[in-house]
């Protein structure tokens, strides 16, 4: 098997890097996340591949924060278009986790299905290889194979690595882009025998089976009423969820030019389903929480055929005000309707 | 499932804007066509494009008629940034649109049948389509019959066809109201659902399409029901604030239903399946 050892972990990195940008799991001072390599600084930097989820998932990768569009000109009345920013360097993710990837298989549901595919995320997409970090120790607010994820077999990476102990890990390439940049590092990879660790068991189990058909009923249950209580609708679980995709698209002009970009945005927010008339659907705090999860756990599934959660937990660890996705799945569980 | 013809969806293709009418103090219509002529794409009844003044924003608004392969119309009410902004534009400006988007209303299904059209207010103008629709393929359908209302005279869109043209077609009733008295107003005063009642049209082989404010929209889709409408029989086109237009940007969803993509056009059989957030 294949094996890239803990002293040439870097030097594989480095490697990659001349002709990708490269994203990394990195401490960077208080916050930790995938930051390109190219801003990698040894003196600060942690590079965390022991880490089971950094907190800002990998999706601003293919799915930028903010991405710009289009940008144009006008003289007079006449206007033009006159650039289309569609983004296509090579890029690598490395060491993201199941969690994290089967988000972007979501991400690719969405973008490329159901009709009209969206050319901007194609373009970045199709130009970034995933190098997976396979799971075996589940963490304490890990339940990625409650919702159907796999931690250490995900399908869809491009190179699985595998943690075996002492830093050093197996690589094994599983597509022909995963064998494209392993043909780039051969020479730092070493053959050696390797036994993958077993899977240990999860701490926390989620029951999601029959959930999303529960909900169909459960529209106007007294739960969302005490579970939506102390949400404060700030968003945060929406920007750090891997999954969570919705996006504003805005304009920027000054003088004479200008682009059109998006950028993320939250369905936590009374300005995003808020009409210039005046009419909100949803002008609730609480019908904006219902709305979140049953998009999650029921809506998504029903489009489809999956739930818009990974079981990464990251939006129960950053919540303020304790809202926890599991308690809200335990809820429907045991409502009766 | 019309499909967009731009390379990239989210891109629009630029148009100009060829004549501009005013409707009501607050609603003007544009008149827009490809820089090389005609249409940038052909729309059918119902179906939405996304307007955009391109230096100010975008917005989701319903077709209000392709005149052949001459140049499209949008109807637009004044009501918020963007809308203000296209308000203050001039013929020969030139703005983004891309499209079509969305189902559409079901105008090979109602081929044979007696049409009821029910608006308030801006809501006329995605009805206007699949009336003038009916009218240019007459002999398709059945016998019209508008009912349409506003806040005031003023505020009635449309007047030359409301007053002139409709009502000289043949076999086609029009039945205007406005909401309060008025000087110079000799016509029905009163709310759309009340006077549909009044009216109390015989659902016999009647389809009922309608659009207005969202309240509207609830009492005559009760009052239908109560005159004894099957679900099937009632049709309403919906809106929602849209970035988007291709089911991708999340905020137009009821349910797991896009309005942009699954709608805007629904049936009442079709709504009373969905959450009730529109």
């Amino acid at each position: 098997m294949k094996v890239m050892k803990k002293a040439k972990v870097e030097k594989v990195i480095e490697a990659l890097a001349k002709e990708h940008d490269v994203y990394v799991p990195i401490q960077r001072g208080a916050q930790t996340g995938f930051f390109s390599y190219r801003t990698y600084n040894e003196d600060y930097d942690d590079i965390m591949l022991d880490t089971l989820n950094v907190y800002q998932p990998p999706k601003s990768i293919v799915f930028p924060q903010t991405e710009k569009m289009y940008g144009f000109k006008s003289e007079g009345q006449k206007i033009n278009i006159d650039q289309v920013f569609e983004e296509s360097e090579p890029k690598i993710i490395f060491g993201l986790r199941s969690c994290d990837l089967k988000a972007i298989d979501y991400l690719d549901e969405l973008f490329f299905t159901k009709s009209y595919e969206d050319e901007f995320y194609r373009a970045r997409r199709k130009s970034t290889v995933m190098i997976v970090n396979a799971c075996y120790n589940p963490g304490t607010s890990c339940f990625c194979d409650s919702m159907g994820v796999s931690p250490n077999e995900p399908e869809n990476a491009d190179v699985l690595i595998h943690d075996i102990g002492e830093g050093d890990f197996a690589w094994e390439a599983k597509s022909d882009k995963g064998e494209a940049v392993t043909e780039l590092i051969k020479d730092l990879l070493e053959e050696q025998e390797a036994t993958l660790p077993t899977l240990k068991n999860f701490k926390r189990k989620v029951d999601y089976e029959g959930v999303a058909e529960k909900l169909k009923d459960m529209f106007d249950h007294p739960m969302w009423e005490d579970m939506s209580y102390p949400c404060h609708n700030c968003g945060i679980c929406t920007y750090m969820c891997p999954t969570c995709y919705c996006f504003d698209i805005q304009v920027k002009t000054a003088g004479e030019e200008g682009y059109r970009f998006r950028c993320w945005d939250s369905c936590m927010y009374r300005e995003y389903s808020q009409m210039a008339g005046g009419h909100n659907p949803r002008e609730l705090d609480k019908e904006r929480f219902r709305n979140r999860f049953l998009h999650k756990l029921q809506f998504f599934q029903e489009r489809y055929g999956e739930p818009l959660c990974t079981g990464c937990g990251r939006c129960i660890v950053v919540c303020p005000a304790g809202v926890s996705i599991i308690k809200v799945i335990e809820k429907v569980k045991e409502a009766d309707v | 499932m019309a499909e967009c013809n731009c390379e990239n969806p989210l891109v629009p293709s630029m148009v100009e804007v060829v004549d501009i009418k005013d409707e009501t103090p607050d609603v003007k219509t544009f008149y827009v066509r490809s820089e090389n002529g005609g249409v940038p794409f052909n729309v059918m009844p119902g179906q939405l494009a996304m307007v955009s003044h391109v230096p100010v924003g975008e917005g989701m608004f319903s077709v209000s008629w392709q005149e052949e392969n001459d140049h499209l119309q949008f109807a637009i009410k004044s009501v918020g940034l963007l809308t203000e902004q296209l308000h203050n534009i001039d013929i020969g400006q030139m703005i983004g649109v891309r499209g079509p988007y969305g189902n559409g209303f079901p105008v090979e299904e109602c081929k044979g049948k007696d049409m009821l059209f029910i608006g308030g207010g801006i809501g006329l103008a995605p009805l206007r389509s699949f009336i003038k629709y009916c009218f240019k393929y007459r002999e398709d359908y059945g016998k019209i019959t508008i009912i349409y209302g506003s806040r005031s005279y003023a505020d009635l869109c449309f007047k030359d066809e409301l007053f002139e043209k409709w009502p000289a077609m043949k076999d086609t009733e029009v039945f205007v109201t406005i909401d309060n008295e008025e000087e110079n107003w000799s016509g029905h005063v009163g709310f759309v659902p009340s006077y549909l009642q009044e009216i109390n049209p015989d659902p016999q082989g009647l389809i009922a399409v309608t659009c207005g404010p969202p309240i509207m929209i609830k009492f005559v889709l009760q009052a239908l029901e109560k005159m004894g409408f099957t679900d099937e029989q009632v049709i309403t086109t919906l809106e929602a604030r849209m970035k988007c237009g291709i089911g991708k940007c999340g905020r137009c969803n009821i349910g797991s239903e896009y309005i942009c993509l699954d709608g805007p056009v629904f049936n009442l059989a079709q709504l009373k399946k969905l959450p009730p957030e529109w």
